[in-house]
């Protein structure tokens, strides 16, 4: 008798179909997401907070109550949600642009003041759903349609490396940077996912995954050559692991 | 149920306290501010207050955050609100647009001072375009309440809550630096709406029905028309059933004063001192800014000569006056650009040179 | 016996599950779904299957929708 070992998750909306391009990785991510929200047992108590980029269409995925946030926004509409009812599950699901630029106060804020809220935030080095250009986490060198010439730091600056920044935040409880570029790492990443919810469930304050994924449309690259790229260039300055965990007995 | 502030008889209050308590009185859960000078003093009582009681209060990093904080807290159903001022309502624009295609109950106190830019702490009326027009994008109506007085300030704060819920659009009550400063006798009376259901809407988590989505983003054009069009036919029943003013000595009068807020007090004023004078002059204010009273207004017009409206701005109401009015009288403007209303006897000076 | 469940419509082409299967059990097929895209197929005659699910974890449309090992 074989034994089902792969399923949808049931914290995903019934037929729903992703709407992202071909070999995008933000499917593995939402995917992760519903696999642990289903492990943790906590759908019917969670609220999204959707925010401005491809991640928006995360609530015609995940089937949990969501409301969307400006852009930048998602921690303080998050914060709003979870001090309002802190027995809800709140959890964002955000791009580096909306995290790391445009909403940087909202997030480090969030951070800084321990709000018990998860955020996951996607790095792909690029703005996505505007056509590729550059971002907060567009790597030197890296070419753009707003860096044709590629990202030089007279002109642009440095990137920003996310999850150290959480991690120096004081309520802080849990952040890593997790890769979807292998099998095996995204088996990491859901750990990484699961525990950034733990801490929030277990009071202890704001847990944070930053994913490294591929857009393979806008890096002009076959799925394979994403991540590929996202081994070589991106692993080396974005560097995965654990940056803080207050759990971690020593 | 608070009863502490609960008095049935006149304190002397200042009109920012006022706000706070009735909105304390009014059962608002969450608040959520940034400091800013002249109203600063609403989020200093609500920090001490709010925390006593057990409900929510964070020190926001930015307008932009605590606006966005109270959206955040309105999806969940319960009452929340933020305060600010001018320079700094200017940065909630984009969350209040979002707020209304959401239809979220947000509650939005904003005490004016001196603009353009940073302007200066003193009292005016300069942001009447900013509440009733908006400075977010799109199609979408704020509903603006204008108190005149301190006990105002507790009544329309606690209608402000209620018109937010009962038609789930943010509401903006808008008071300026000397109504928000001015101490005068005031009463808290208990809340005197019945509390609106909102278990039809409200985010809660999706135990036992399915989940719920509050979005703005409608990638069909066809079904962003259809909800543009939703939005506006509830505005029009906001205008049929809310829509509140006040006026006096009108029945006769050949003029009539139009003006709003802490302004109409000396306008009022300035009407008895034209009436002693033999003037036939009469004084309308609107309390509701929006929906505003187009309808009483233009039934005026057929029976004055002139409307004058009396403005702490460069003329701002007189706008909605001249398309209320549509032609039917003459409108003319009497006003000062930032600071204390003009007193009741340059206004009737003023009134005097252009009749 | 272990098996793949794949829905042909959700698959967008991106092919990354061929790569990741140990067995080579993954190819490009012939036929097309509705959009327009030429489907993976799943054809494992010699019963090499493991059921690893390598393929339904890397697919990031959930075009795999079950795995059974066994």
């Amino acid at each position: 008798m074989a034994t089902q070992v792969f399923k949808i998750p049931k914290s995903l909306k019934e037929n729903m179909k992703y709407s992202f391009c071909p070999g995008c990785d933000h499917g593995v991510a939402v995917r992760l997401v519903a696999e642990v929200l289903d492990e943790l047992d906590i759908q019917d108590r969670s609220v999204l907070i959707a925010s401005i980029g491809c991640s928006v269409t995360a609530y015609d995925f995940l089937d949990v109550d969501s409301v969307e946030a400006p852009h930048g926004r998602a921690l303080a509409v998050g914060t709003g949600v979870k001090r309002a009812k802190p027995n809800q599950v709140v959890f964002s699901y955000q791009g580096d642009g909306d995290f790391a630029s445009i909403g940087l106060a909202e997030s480090l804020h969030a951070a800084l003041r321990g709000e018990k809220l998860t955020a996951i935030c996607i790095n792909n080095t690029t703005y996505g759903m505007t056509g590729g250009q550059l971002g907060p986490t567009t790597l030197l060198g890296q070419k753009t349609t707003t860096s044709t010439m590629g990202r030089n730091v007279e002109y642009y600056g440095y990137p920003i490396k996310i999850a150290e920044h959480v991690a120096l935040c004081d309520g802080t409880a849990y952040a890593a940077r997790v890769s979807l570029d292998t099998v095996a790492n995204i088996r990491k990443a859901k750990q990484a996912i699961k525990k950034a919810f733990e801490v929030q469930l277990n009071g202890l304050g704001f847990g944070f995954v930053e994913i490294l994924a591929t857009c393979p449309t806008n890096w002009r690259m076959t799925p394979e050559q994403a991540h590929e790229r996202v081994r070589k260039e991106m692993m080396k300055h974005y560097v995965p692991g654990v940056y803080k965990d207050i759990t971690e007995t020593k | 149920m608070i009863t502490e502030d609960i008095t049935n008889k006149k304190v002397l209050s200042k009109g920012n306290y006022a706000i706070a308590k009735a909105s304390i009185l009014a059962g608002c859960d969450c608040y959520f501010g940034y400091p800013i000078t002249p109203q600063s003093e609403i989020g200093e009582y609500m920090s001490g207050k709010m925390q006593e009681l057990g409900r929510a209060y964070v020190s926001a990093e930015s307008e932009l955050a605590a606006i966005s904080m109270t959206l955040g807290a309105c999806s969940t159903g319960v009452k929340a609100m933020t305060s600010s001022s001018s320079c700094a309502v200017a940065l909630m624009q984009e969350t209040l647009s979002y707020a209304t295609a959401d239809e979220l109950p947000l509650v939005l106190i904003s005490v004016m001072r001196g603009g353009p830019g940073l302007g200066n702490i003193y009292p005016s009326q300069g942001d009447y375009f900013q509440a009733t027009k908006g400075g977010g994008n799109g199609d979408y109506k704020l509903i603006v309440l204008a108190p005149s007085n301190v006990q105002e300030c507790v009544d329309l704060t606690y209608k402000a809550f209620h018109l937010a819920h009962k038609y789930r659009n943010p509401t903006v009550l808008l008071a300026d630096g000397l109504l928000g400063q001015m101490m005068e006798p005031v009463e808290f009376k208990p809340y005197p709406y019945a509390e609106i259901d909102n278990s039809d809407w409200a985010l809660t988590g999706a135990k036992n029905r399915k989940s719920r989505v509050i979005r703005s983003y409608a990638p069909l054009a066809d079904n962003q028309c259809k909800f543009v069009e939703k939005l506006f036919e509830k505005y029009k029943t906001i205008e049929e059933n809310e829509t509140e003013w006040e006026e006096m000595g009108t029945e006769d009068a050949d003029i009539i004063l139009v003006s709003f807020g802490s302004t109409s007090r000396n306008v009022k004023t300035a009407m008895k001192l034209c009436r002693e004078k033999g003037l036939k002059v009469g004084f309308f204010r609107p309390i509701t800014l929006f929906p505003f009273p187009n309808k009483r207004l233009n039934e005026l017009a057929s029976k004055v000569k002139k409307f004058i409206t009396v403005e702490v701005n460069m003329g701002q109401m007189i706008n909605d006056v001249k398309l209320a009015v549509n032609g039917k009288a003459s409108v003319e403007l009497i006003h000062k650009a930032v600071g204390a209303p003009p007193s009741p006897e340059e206004i009737q000076s003023q009134v005097e040179e252009l009749i | 016996m272990s098996r793949i469940v794949i829905d042909k419509n959700k698959c967008k082409a991106c092919y990354l599950c061929i790569n990741e299967c140990p067995k080579k059990l993954l190819k490009i097929g012939n036929e097309t779904n509705s959009l327009g895209n030429h489907v993976v197929e799943f054809v494992d005659l010699k019963k090499e299957c493991l059921g690893c699910a390598m393929c339904a974890t890397r697919c990031p449309d959930l075009a795999i929708t079950e795995v059974y090992r066994g």
